[in-house]
């Protein structure tokens, strides 16, 4: 097969499949007839299939050869280790919430742009991890952010959604704007916003590409939900319909972070310690969204929160990665990324499984809250399951597959050899402590033989809904057993993220 | 006074961003917030015009500018149209009044 | 052989947990048996495996990278251990299929428990810290899930969370431990590091002796983490016994055990784990001897036992702490067992509301009585001869004064003992309540215990043997035989330590002519009641952990002029950092 049709198809795919997706649920729509819908989701879940067999064609050739690229004037686009993991976790991810999504959406206002936005999102993070200009970048960054504004506001009639999606969608184009403005500062100094010549660009007398990378990190940091630029998170997590909240936390905010450690590992000649930038802000991030999340009553902001502690993580092992050169900080990190998307994902779909059998489904657009879930798992026991699973696995509790990627990061953090890093290791541990506080008292909740008045009214829950939950689970107890399964992802990350930083 | 353009340029850049940001943080009206944004995003535009005549690339920085601004309307297309939908469902386009969400 | 036994211990009971939790709760019966079969297959397992003991790696399954391989090594300690996880979590369990009869969530109930059993073998058996901690983690998950078993009540979930809050904040030290020592040595493997213990710089060697006692603290309930234990009493009673009597706290001293031969050369480390065992002996034996709650005076009895294993390793007496582990674990959960007998047969854990119960139920009146007498460390029950070992070890490496302490500790153990068994068994009623006669499997469980209390001392020689240079090579443990440690054992110090137990005894029995001095000593009982402050320090810490939580959440205040300050104010931080450091 040709390589070049491949990566376009790649790109290409999602949007098509969006306009066809849309174009077909408006005329069922105007046709007054059901099977459109019908045929969208089926659509949906066939393109992310064939979307995925084009992965698996790229990855197969780029391996034999050593990567693809591709140059369309000034855009140029490769598949590399980074681009690898976030194409493939959005995929896993993308499908899985597609599935969960059939029944959960089904019958919505507007369910034919639902999947057009979630398939052009998928998209857009399909081309962030491709892009290999800074611009380029940047583009699909917008792009993502646009499907997901209106993602969040997908309930137009409730004026909380809508709120979430204004406050999103305005601190999102702040956090744009820098961007904007850290490139055209980078621009200004490298003359071409290519990650090739920026690297040539960015040596020791660099000022413009130095404060445009701080620029950056701030700009894209709202997206990544850095302490305290994260407000806009816990209120769109909380008011998106479930399978977009784990869209979100499990690969949007990483998507933002990626952007932000794509751009930063062509500044490592920047006489800036980049790395204690991270690692402060990774240290913040899992303070402030502990003690957020402990005193929370509602489950999909707890978990909202939680996001802020997770990325947190991530960004202590990239944090370890550029300021000790520990390539295991990098690899746990993207590790973590694998884990927390997967994790976090369950989590949102559990917790939205529950949603729509105990609320949506009586025509209530309440939150969920803890005490509804008391007794869930006597009337949900799969659904009930899933969502301990996944609070266990965030709270890093062996056998679950949280526990091994922050054992990773960790363990970069000691190979450092010296007394900060161990004053830091004390402190995630801590903090993993402290976030037991909360997870571990919503398991009780849902073993509780008392039910809540909302589980004794509640719906039953579609099987096509519990299908992506128990695929979840798998894969967090699987991961959880045997690390070594990811180290293809993660280690080609790595050199394709640090090979630039320190070379 | 005889400024160098660029130097006009820059503090016009400056002027843009600042107030657009200012405006961000005084503002309560949900269309003025939106218009804050577009002041920030000119800003950028310009910077990278000023960008690409520094380094002579002005071909490259007029491509960015242009697809900048495209991308932008439609930031600001989606904006406005929230927050129509809520002086619709609200009656109200106070931010203050947006603060159900909050803790 | 050997591998497929350690793969049989291991994933024996967590195939049989997936296996009796997709039973579903509707085949009750069919439950019991299951668990009782999966529990008794690793028991015959681990059984098995003593002879084949050896300090080889006999399962290597090498994962790399941050990782390590992946190691299980069959060596005296860890058969030692694994055989009473497994044998003492069979009776556990069959003790279950009485005690927990017509109980809601039966398959949640075995799961944990085979769950468990499966992660303290592979806690004892592996050799990598990771491994190791991996381990260490899962069995308080299920310690937490066992302890909170009855969720709705309150009291249950916040001893449940308790204790894994309080476990995890001590886990922290082995996590940076293990972490520190895979930087320096490049391996989670223990055995290489012992081997290796000389090439690490003496401030991280004592950065991991410190980390590690921490986490062995926390999980053997030892001073100052000791509280989380008496909470977990809400747990069902054969959980108590196996979990928090016979076998996850002693994970604590089997670390301690473990890495001693590292660690002994570290300043003042085996003093601080002399001290940390006797203040944990001493103030869990005051609290035993005021608490009114039977199940509590256990947990108490546990911590202050625990701590004269942990005052032993400290002294220098592996192998003594080992035999009295070994002891122990047989008595502790016979104890545990026979409380639960009684629990469950009238129906009320307040000591003050029982008396008389040995009339209405003799075998477990005598088979406790067997046991308390081993906890007194009366000759010749088992607990007699290991604790004149410890007490023994203590006067040949620690100092007279902690010696003396724990010979103290020695009466008010049988005093509290004493009290204990009065008040239960003996006496009339003082309340009216209703017997219900002790079931079969009950039966089936306390008998060998008791047996074993009283016989389970002859084998002493083959236990210093496993323990032996051919399967610990760092450990230096002497092959010993019965005649010679009778002999060392019949000296004057341990007739000192007799009379002392036997005064503690007749304390009991003549306490009403010393009601002076009982009133004399009311602010130590006050003290002891409120346990000497460390409940109330625990209350603080959660409430300013929740206060500074709750303070933090009124500055979300989600308007959005507020969100777009945050933005602006940390990019203009971040450029004054700029500025400032560069």
């Amino acid at each position: 097969m040709n390589p070049t049709l491949l990566f376009q198809d790649l790109i290409i795919l999602p949007f098509a499949a969006a306009v066809i997706i849309y174009l077909v649920g408006r005329i069922s729509l105007r046709k007054e007839k059901d099977w459109g819908f019908s045929v969208a989701r089926a659509l949906a879940v066939f393109s992310l299939l064939i979307e995925g067999c084009l992965l698996y064609f790229a990855v197969k050739f780029a391996l034999q050869t050593g990567g693809i690229y591709l140059d369309v004037g000034e855009v140029s686009l490769m598949l590399d280790g980074i681009g690898l993991v976030l194409t493939a976790v959005v995929l896993f991810l993308g499908l899985m919430v597609t599935l969960f999504s059939v029944d959960y959406m089904a019958g919505e206002k507007g369910e034919e742009k639902y999947y057009a936005l979630l398939l052009s999102t998928i998209g857009s993070i399909i081309g962030l991890g491709l892009a290999f200009d800074l611009f380029t970048l940047w583009i699909w960054f917008e792009a993502m952010a646009i499907s997901t504004f209106l993602l969040v506001a997908f309930y137009n009639d409730e004026p909380p959604s809508l709120e979430a999606g204004i406050k999103y969608l305005v601190q999102s184009a702040v956090g744009s704007a820098l961007v904007l403005l850290g490139i055209a500062l980078i621009f200004s100094q490298a003359g071409s916003t290519s990650f090739a010549v920026i690297w040539q660009a960015a040596s020791m007398s660099a000022p413009m590409i130095l404060i445009g990378g701080i620029l950056l990190i701030v700009g894209f940091g709202v997206k990544t939900a850095l302490v305290p630029l994260h407000t806009w998170l816990p209120d769109a997590h909380s008011q998106a319909p479930s399978g977009i909240s784990a869209m979100l936390s499990g690969i949007v905010i990483e998507a933002g972070m990626i952007a932000m450690l794509r751009s930063l590992s062509f500044m490592g000649r920047i006489e800036f310690n980049w790395g204690a930038v991270l690692l402060v802000f990774g240290c913040l991030n899992i303070l402030v969204g502990n003690l957020l999340a402990l005193r929370q009553t509602e489950v999909k902001r707890l978990l909202a929160y939680s996001s802020l502690v997770h990325v947190g993580y991530m960004l202590v092992g990239f944090g370890v990665g550029f300021w000790y050169g520990q390539a295991n900080g990098a690899t746990g990190g993207f590790f973590h990324l694998i884990t927390h998307s997967l994790m976090k994902g369950l989590a949102f779909l559990a917790a939205g499984a529950l949603l729509y059998a105990l609320h949506l489904k009586n025509n209530e657009h309440v939150p969920l809250t803890l005490s509804d879930l008391n007794g869930a798992s006597r009337k949900y026991p799969l659904a009930a399951f899933a969502l301990s699973v996944a609070l266990l696995a965030l709270g890093g509790l062996p056998p679950l597959a949280g526990f091994m990627s922050k054992w990773q990061i960790l363990v970069a953090a000691a190979s450092a050899k010296n007394t900060l890093m161990i004053i830091v290791i004390i402190f995630v541990g801590l903090n993993s402590v402290l976030s037991l506080g909360y997870y571990a008292p919503i398991v009780n909740r849902l073993y509780r033989r008392e039910t809540s008045a909302a589980v004794e009214n509640g719906k039953p829950i579609p099987v096509m809904m519990i299908v992506p939950l128990l695929l979840l689970v798998l894969a967090v107890v699987v991961i959880g057993l045997w690390p070594a399964a990811m180290d293809f992802f993660t280690t080609k990350a790595t050199a394709s993220l640090l090979y630039p930083f320190f070379y | 006074m005889n400024l160098p353009l660029p130097l006009i340029v820059l503090i016009t850049i400056f002027c843009l961003a600042g107030v657009g940001l200012y405006c961000l943080l005084i503002t309560r009206n949900l269309i003025k917030v939106v218009i804050a944004l577009q002041l920030m995003v000119k800003g950028a535009v310009l910077a990278f015009i000023l960008a690409g005549n520094l380094t002579g690339q002005m071909n490259t920085a007029q491509t960015l500018a242009l697809t900048v601004i495209v991308a932008d309307t439609i930031v600001a297309v989606v904006g406005l149209a929230l927050a129509v939908q809520i002086r619709l469902r609200t009656g109200s386009l106070d931010v203050k009044s947006l603060s159900s969400l909050k803790r | 052989m050997t591998m497929a036994m350690i793969a049989v211990m291991i994933g024996g009971p967590w195939l049989g947990a997936l296996v009796v939790w997709a039973v579903g709760d509707k085949r009750e019966k069919l439950q019991h048996w299951l668990a009782v079969l999966f529990s008794a297959v690793a028991g015959a397992a681990a059984i098995v495996l003593i002879p084949n003991a050896t300090s080889e790696a006999i399962v290597k399954i090498p994962v790399g990278g941050a990782f390590g391989d992946f190691t299980f090594v069959p060596d005296g300690l860890g058969v030692f251990l694994s055989v009473i996880a497994t044998v003492i979590g069979s009776l556990a369990v069959v003790f279950s299929t009485s005690y927990m009869k017509g109980e809601a969530s039966l398959g949640r109930y075995y799961a944990f428990v085979l769950f468990f059993i499966g992660a303290m073998v592979g806690l004892v058996l592996s050799s990598n810290l990771l491994l190791i901690f991996f381990f260490w983690e899962i069995t308080a998950l299920c310690s937490y899930a066992l302890i909170a078993f009855h969720n709705d009540d309150p009291k249950a979930v916040r001893g449940g969370v308790k204790a894994l809050i309080i476990t995890s904040i001590g886990g922290v030290g082995l996590l940076v431990g293990a972490l520190v020592l895979f930087a320096y040595t490049g391996s989670f493997d223990l055995n290489t590091f012992l081997g290796a213990s000389g090439t690490i710089p003496a401030n991280i060697l004592s950065l991991l002796a410190f980390g590690f006692l921490i986490a062995a603290a926390a999980k053997s309930a030892q001073f100052p983490f000791q509280t989380w234990l008496p909470d977990a009493m809400e747990a069902p009673s054969p959980i108590s016994a196996l979990i928090h009597a016979a076998t996850m706290v002693n994970a604590g001293v089997y670390l301690l055990a473990r890495t001693f031969p590292a660690f002994q050369g570290v300043p003042f480390w085996r003093e601080a784990v002399m001290i940390v065992g006797t203040l944990s002996a001493i103030l869990a034996a005051v609290m035993a001897l005021t608490a009114n709650d039977l199940k509590r005076v256990l947990a108490y009895s546990t911590v202050s036992q625990l701590g004269y294993m942990v005052y032993a390793i400290g002294a220098g007496g592996v192998f003594a702490s080992q035999f009295h582990l070994f002891s122990h674990s047989i008595f502790k959960a016979l104890l545990f067992l026979g409380a639960g007998a009684v629990i469950h047969s009238i129906g009320t854990r307040d000591m003050l509301e029982m008396g008389g119960v040995g009339r209405k139920l003799p075998l477990v009146k005598w088979v406790f009585i067997i046991g308390s007498l081993a906890l007194a460390g009366l000759p010749i029950l088992n607990g007699f001869w290991s604790k004149e070992l410890i007490l023994e070890a203590g006067l040949k490496g620690g100092p007279a004064w902690l010696y003396v302490l724990m010979v103290i500790v020695a009466g008010l153990t049988a005093l509290y003992t004493a009290r204990c068994v009065w008040l239960v068994f003996f006496g009339e009623p003082r309340t009216e309540y209703h017997v219900h006669p002790a079931g079969i499997g009950m039966k089936v469980a306390l008998i060998p215990l008791a047996l074993a209390a009283l016989v389970s001392w002859i084998a002493v020689g083959p236990f210093s043997a496993l323990l032996g240079e051919r399967t610990l090579p760092y450990h230096e443990i002497e092959q010993t035989s019965l005649a010679t440690v009778i002999h060392e054992i019949l000296t004057l110090p341990t007739l000192i330590a007799l009379l002392v137990i036997g005064l503690g005894i007749l304390l009991w029995f003549t306490r009403s002519k010393m009601e002076g001095l009982i009133n004399g000593l009311r602010s130590i009982r006050w003290a002891s009641e409120k346990s000497f402050g460390f409940e109330a320090l625990n209350t603080a810490f959660v409430e300013v952990t929740n206060n500074i939580a709750e303070a933090l959440r009124s500055t979300q205040t989600g308007i959005l002029n507020w969100n777009v300050f945050a933005i602006a104010a940390s990019l203009i931080i971040l450029f004054v950092i700029l500025v400032l450091g560069g």
